[in-house]
């Protein structure tokens, strides 16, 4: 059984899902379990360094979304100084965040995700992969493949590079933001629009196959967490959190992120080597559960009330009609995606029209004048949040980060609860299963290894628990 | 005519290396048509087994598993390229090799006897032979790309060996290191990265990992008289490339100084 239990202190990630399912005294699917290492190992071997290294050393936690990283640990920095970078380089940052999401969602969309949608869940695995829809869709391929592309020349320009750039610091960026890089951005932008909006039409017209995924994967009420404006305008990076009850109350609204322990426990749980985040008004004990909150794309669309540019509002106007004012299905995650896919091109063609975004002042100096910095922004699956407290030469003393996968932790394992209990019926483990379990812990593009293996099918372990410990059943794909 | 087989593996790793095959937009579509790629030997094996003519291995080795593992890819792989700085130098979670691996483990995890890691995050290189090393965090996608295509073609792909300082010069760069004193590893560490951050006016900090035959003590020494302390000096080491020898043994050097054991004054 070690091989289910197995796993790395630093390695953030495994090359598989571990999935354990714990059958209850009635024979029934009791309880679900996600494991995830988490970025534990980079909170302790980065104590001792220098804050101003945090942004090159944590954006290695992670090669699909390092700009997220790069930010957090940025802006943490920024608190640390005390100091607000120059409005340049606010822009930047801002810039650098879209086209991260931009890349990534693309990413999760269409080598991921597409070859679901689009060839159908029984399609052949050995082409239900990216390679497999640029034989069958090409055109649509194509389309996904640019809009990553131009996400990441984004990033690049910006960043340095496209992953693990090296342009971001505390204080602000390390260079001025040309017109060249702008008329570069600019020239592909009208075929980005069409690309997104195509996207977003195609995603509509095959969302109706799936009303039995709709309802399996991941439909209930959750609290919803992510950065907004105040006038509830999405937001990405600037804002502050905003924390919607699944009827679409507001808990909190405007909650500095520096102030994120008063509102949000993380259980360190006796059974999992992962922490899981819980809103902490709602438990009562040591049961996390009823404090579970989604992050990310979905949630991000349920707490605001618009993007704040016109074709992302139209078919966030078209979503709602169709899916009520708050979408309680983890299936809605894609749809969420590709809404912002629209949106983040929408603000970088305003961006590109910014002139501050050009101007040449794009550092802020200073020393350590706080012991502790909290840097938080939206990367493309949820809040991320770094937290550091320094000695006063600026060296790490403590560190905590909250990732986006983390957070969504309890509604994934109440997602895959949800399908076990239809699908499991005994000890017994079977194909289909695993299948809709993977697809429904890719609704929420997790931040796994295993779920970015874009060709071939999601690598995971299952096990089926019985009361007394004793595992039943184990199917591993690789 | 049968299409030749690549295969790309991962152990511990953020995945920013294999990301670049697929950030290679281009050049994509071509190498799916011209090779055909199979990604996990366990999902693979029942269709399509070995030997694979092009394995890419991404991440180093920290568990007992992959010590296995890595033997069984090396079996069925003609020709064995690691890819990345996890890969070829053990990785940024080689920091944790200065470390006690026990105390880690019971501050990290909440069941640590759950938990089977090796002492030390080590480079494929250790384990098996390897064919080719490809440097990087991560990898940079031409030569990703020259390397395939080489493989394909059967010829000795061009990755350069030489410092970053020569591609620093080549790009009309203004010295860091001589004009504004900054801490840079630009002449220990291998090119391939296009001498990127001095290109911003920032110091190298030696994602390719050393280059062949560095000779780190002069630069230290140097940086040393330039008003760097030795804190400094070991923390520059002991990055992405922490376990690549020359690296790993300059850091030390430096350490040692630092705590005065050399005889020297700190």
């Amino acid at each position: 059984m070690h091989d289910i239990h197995t796993i790395d202190p630093v390695t953030r990630i495994e090359g598989h899902a571990k999935i354990t399912l714990h059958l209850g005294d009635d024979g029934e699917v009791a309880d679900a379990r996600f494991h995830v290492t988490e970025f534990r190992g980079f909170e302790e071997f980065c104590k001792g360094r220098p804050v101003a290294e945090m942004p090159g050393l944590t954006a290695r936690t992670c090669g699909i979304c390092p700009v997220s990283h790069l930010i957090a640990a940025s802006k943490a920095g920024d608190a640390i100084y005390a100091v607000t970078p120059p409005p340049a380089a606010i822009r930047q940052r801002r810039l650098l965040n879209l086209g991260q999401i931009l890349q990534s969602h693309s990413l999760s969309f269409f080598h991921l995700s597409a070859p679901d949608l689009l060839l159908g869940m029984d399609h052949d695995p050995a082409t239900r992969n990216v390679f497999g829809l640029m034989q069958a869709e090409p055109e649509i391929a194509r389309r996904g493949i640019r809009l990553r592309q131009f996400g990441q020349e984004v990033i690049a320009a910006v960043a340095g590079q496209r992953i693990h750039g090296s342009l971001v610091v505390p204080g602000g960026v390390a260079r001025q933001f040309t017109t060249e890089m702008r008329d570069r951005i600019v020239a592909d932008l009208d075929e980005m629009m069409g690309a997104a909006t195509a996207t977003l039409e195609l995603l509509v017209s095959v969302e109706d196959r799936f009303e039995r995924e709709l309802h399996s994967f991941g439909e209930f009420d959750s609290i919803y967490v992510g950065h907004c404006l105040p006038d509830g305008t999405w937001e990405h990076i600037d804002g502050k959190l905003r924390i919607m009850a699944a009827d679409g109350s507001m808990l909190v609204d405007q909650l500095d992120p520096h102030d994120y322990r008063e509102v949000f426990g993380e259980a360190g749980k006796t059974d999992s080597y992962l922490k899981s985040p819980y809103y902490r008004p709602y438990v009562d004990g040591d049961d996390p559960r009823p404090g579970m909150y989604r992050v990310g794309p979905l949630a991000r669309i349920n707490l605001a009330e618009r993007f704040g540019t016109p074709v992302a509002d139209e078919g966030l106007a078209a979503f709602r009609e169709r899916y009520g004012r708050i979408a309680r299905s983890s299936f809605l995650y894609h749809h969420a995606r590709v809404l912002e896919v629209i949106a983040c091109v929408e603000r970088i063609a305003a961006l590109m029209e910014d002139p501050v975004l050009f101007e040449e002042k794009v550092r802020s100096q200073a020393g350590i004048n706080a012991l502790r910095g909290v840097g938080a922004s939206e990367a493309p699956r949820g809040t991320l949040i770094h937290d550091y407290e320094v000695d006063g030469n600026g060296l790490i003393t403590a560190m905590n980060l909250i990732i986006a996968t983390g957070q969504n932790d309890l509604a994934v394992n109440r997602t895959i609860l949800d399908i076990a209990r239809e699908f499991v019926d005994g000890p017994q483990l079977t194909d289909g299963m695993l299948n809709r379990i993977e697809a429904g812990v890719r609704a929420y593009d997790p931040c796994l290894s295993c779920s970015t293996h874009a060709v071939g099918q999601m690598p995971m372990a299952v096990s089926l628990i019985a009361p007394d410990g004793e595992t039943l059943a184990e199917v591993r794909r690789d | 005519m049968s299409r030749p087989k690549l295969a790309v593996w991962k152990f511990a790793s953020c995945d920013g290396c294999q990301l670049s095959l697929l950030s290679a937009e281009d050049e994509l579509l071509t190498l799916a048509a011209e090779v055909h790629i199979a990604h996990f030997l366990e999902a693979t094996r029942e269709v399509a087994p070995g030997p694979y003519d092009v394995s890419l291995v991404e991440g180093s080795i920290t568990t007992p598993a992959d010590v296995e593992r890595i033997q069984r890819v090396r079996e069925i792989s003609t020709t064995l390229v690691t890819i990345g700085a996890c890969a070829t130098a053990g990785g940024i979670q080689a920091l944790r090799n200065l470390a006690d691996v026990e105390a880690y483990r019971a501050l990290v995890y909440a069941h640590p006897e759950y938990v089977q890691t090796l002492a030390r995050s080590s480079a494929i290189a250790e384990h098996v032979p390897v064919d080719l090393e490809l440097r990087g965090c991560p990898v940079e996608v031409p030569q990703l790309i020259e390397v395939v295509s080489a493989l394909l073609a059967g010829r000795k792909p061009l990755i350069p060996t030489h410092a970053v300082c020569v591609e620093c010069k080549l790009r009309g760069n203004v010295c860091v290191m001589v004009a504004d004193g900054t801490p840079c590893l630009g002449p220990v560490t291998q090119a391939g990265c296009g001498a990127r951050c001095p290109a911003f006016a920032r110091g190298c900090y030696g994602c390719f990992g050393p280059m062949e035959t560095p000779n780190p003590s002069a630069l230290t020494d140097r940086l040393h008289a330039m008003g760097v302390d030795d804190p400094t000096l070991v923390r520059l080491f002991r990055t992405f490339n922490v376990d690549a020898p020359a690296f790993r043994t300059e850091a030390r050097r430096r350490e040692a100084i630092d705590a005065g054991a050399d005889g020297r004054t700190p």
